[in-house]
């Protein structure tokens, strides 16, 4: 675990370097228990930085999110890292932007924050209604330590943990220029819950649990723009020419589209959970995602964003690979 | 004035009666989302008129659909036909600052042409309004010339009296709407006054605020300030805060084909997005997320208030709430009012 007052010092110092940009943290956010990414770019602004349980945004995804605008003539781009701090998940997602060749390794400058799962906000607004007026978290042991206005509470760390941490295999950062704090025992064997009841249910059953929820879709796309390894400049869902997906909210159309955005994360998603936690309509879409990367695991053994030496799963072919699915 | 009281265990019989007059709309929960949709007796989903401090989606879906059938068309064909007509319809449980909002976007769908898809829907469309009694922390209505138990924009005033509802016809329609239910109403004696006393004691529970005066003024004078990229940079550029935004209200057009049937189609279109002024020669006037910000927060308290002499913005906080990366309305104002 980390303290506060490492992450502050080493942000000071990293932000001090000339060939630093900036860092991307986190920081308190404006009302409740939310929290906010964080810009340091002076030794001041790191006296902001946090990281506790709420900490749940994948900074990762700033990497590709930032437009590459045309630049005045004469004008040099800068050139400068980008400094970010990451948890187990968010450093996986770093990993694959980079074997994908999203980014650049001279590009970032990666801090890594062992884990011990983050906190669902919809779970913690539930059990604490009060955290909506005001609540600070930090983990202890296998507890979660809650701090409201007028006192502290615990609670049992997996009552409040985000579906995607209670199944998290790496909650240590997997490639970092430093790990800041000790490194967490890992606590699970990747089995997600939910899915396993899901896959024994009947098709039509399946058919109708999607039907329900993907029938909900606003099609905001928060999911997909929050997704790191969403950034495809030219995404399918914004052709016009030819249309792929229709503008109308419907279920029909809403189903194509997370169909087809699971299906470009196929090997590629590393399970941060992100997109379920953004969704205003509350959509499971972390257990569709986790199918997939379940699949991936257990036929060819590959996890997403692990190793910064590999290959992309889609780039990558073993003669041993089951080919069973071949018609 | 019409008052009337409702008596809680005569709810099924109002709300039946109403629906049998006319189309009703009513809030119900669907997993974490409130939202209002029009009722049936056979509807699974529960009835929720308490449990939310406000519906997660405004009720605007109910004059301006997310998606909705201009004409449809065979293709080749020159005939086009007409959608189907709209119900009169009620709708029930609508906050007061979502009753303003439909009150504001009156404006734009009628300055110039009129737009008869928007306002036959409005014109059709009653609003029974439920004033609030627990504020969510997010609400700062009572900035912006609105309040807990406001009437603007509605027929009729609801309030939660605990084992009643007291009533308040504000218009004709919400007094012919009201007398077309009366047989599970009381008349009102004292109740008007605890109603009263209710929004006032929720008036008193809105902890969030902005003055909001100099706002217009000083966006103007902010275009080219460095503020926009701060703000921005966080955004992820999706569409949650305009589409829960009960004053958003742009829009795209596309015709949908499929195999010889066509429909041409509105829906709703996000400032937010890439895609939004995207010229067809691939040039955008709005090429990044710090010009779309700003342009979010402009239409909002700097355009709309130089066209129509009104801040577009009722405080609600929805997009303050729904945020995904805490980008906080409210925080864009307080910075805008400092950096001048």
């Amino acid at each position: 675990m980390v303290d506060q007052a490492v992450i502050r010092e080493k942000a000071k110092e990293i932000v001090s370097r000339e060939d630093v940009k900036h860092l991307v943290g986190w920081r308190k956010g404006t009302f409740g228990y939310r929290v906010s990414p964080h810009w340091v770019e002076t030794p001041e602004d790191a006296e902001k930085l946090i990281f506790s349980p709420l900490c749940s945004p994948n900074l990762t995804t700033y990497l590709t999110l930032e437009e590459k605008l045309p630049l005045p003539k004469g004008e040099e781009p800068d050139r400068r890292k980008t400094a970010l701090l990451v948890k187990g998940c968010d450093s996986r997602a770093a990993v694959q932007l980079l074997t994908e060749q999203g980014i650049e390794k001279e590009q970032v400058l990666i801090l890594g924050v062992p884990c011990r799962g983050v906190i669902d906000q919809r779970k913690l607004e539930e059990k604490f209604p009060e955290a909506l007026g005001g609540v600070e978290a930090e983990w202890d042991g296998d507890k979660i330590r809650l701090r409201f206005p007028e006192g502290e509470k615990e609670i049992a760390r997996e009552e409040l943990l985000a579906g995607n941490c209670l199944n998290c295999r790496y909650p240590n950062p997997v490639w970092a220029e430093e790990i800041l704090g000790d490194e967490v025992e890992p606590w699970s064997d990747g089995k997600a819950p939910g899915v396993e009841e899901l896959e024994k249910a009947s098709p039509d059953d399946r058919w109708a649990f999607w039907e329900k929820e993907f029938s909900r879709c606003l099609r905001c796309y928060s999911c997909r723009n929050v997704c790191p390894m969403c950034y495809c400049e030219d995404c399918i869902l914004d052709r016009l020419n030819p249309t792929w997906v229709y503008r109308s909210v419907n279920y029909s159309e809403n189903t194509a589209f997370h169909i087809a955005r699971a299906f470009h994360l196929v090997g590629r998603c590393v399970g941060c959970g992100e997109c379920e936690r953004v969704c205003p309509a509350g959509i499971p879409l972390g257990k569709l995602n986790q199918k997939m990367v379940e699949e991936v695991r257990d036929k060819y053994g590959f996890e997403a964003g692990t190793d910064p030496e590999s290959l992309p799963f889609q780039a990558s072919y073993d003669p041993q690979d089951q080919e069973d699915f071949i018609l | 004035m019409t008052e009337k009281v409702l008596q809680k265990e005569n709810w099924s019989s109002f709300v039946q009666a109403l629906a049998d007059a006319r189309e009703l709309w009513l809030p119900v929960k669907e997993g974490p989302l409130h939202k209002f949709v029009p009722y049936s007796s056979e509807q699974e989903t529960p009835v929720d008129l308490e449990g939310y401090a406000n519906s997660s989606v405004p009720p605007k879906e109910a004059v301006f659909p997310q998606t909705e059938t201009m004409f449809r068309y065979q293709t080749g064909d020159q005939e086009i036909c007409p959608p189907e007509a709209i119900k009169e319809r009620v709708l029930l449980g609508v906050r007061p600052c979502d009753a303003r909002a439909m009150d504001l976007v009156d404006h734009v769908f009628q300055w110039d042409e009129d737009d008869t898809y928007y306002l036959d829907r409005r014109k059709k469309t009653a609003l029974l309004g439920l004033a609030c009694h627990e504020p969510f922390p997010n609400c700062f209505c009572t900035s912006l010339e609105g309040s807990p138990g406001s009437t603007q924009g509605l027929d009729v005033l609801m309030v939660d009296l605990g084992e009643s509802y007291y009533l308040r016809a504000v218009t004709d329609r919400g007094k012919k709407i009201l007398q077309s239910v009366e047989s599970s109403l009381e008349e009102a004696s004292e109740q008007g006054k605890q109603a009263e006393e209710i929004i006032k004691k929720a008036e008193g529970k809105i902890g969030r605020k902005v003055e909001a005066e100099d706002v217009p003024e000083k966006l103007a004078q902010l275009w080219e300030d460095p503020l926009w990229d701060r703000i921005s940079r966080a955004c992820l550029g999706c569409g949650t805060c305009t589409y829960l935004c009960p004053t958003c209200h742009c829009f795209d057009i596309q015709d949908e084909v499929e195999g010889y049937e066509g429909r041409r189609c509105r829906m709703w279109d996000s400032c937010m997005f890439g895609e939004y002024t995207l010229h067809a020669s691939g040039h955008n006037p709005r090429p990044s997320r710090r010009e779309r910000t700003r342009n979010r927060i402009n239409h909002k308290y700097h355009y709309f208030v130089r066209k129509f002499d009104k801040i577009a913005c009722v405080g609600c906080g929805r997009c303050i709430t729904s945020c995904p990366v805490n980008i906080d309305i409210l925080d864009i104002l307080s910075r805008v009012k400092e950096a001048l």
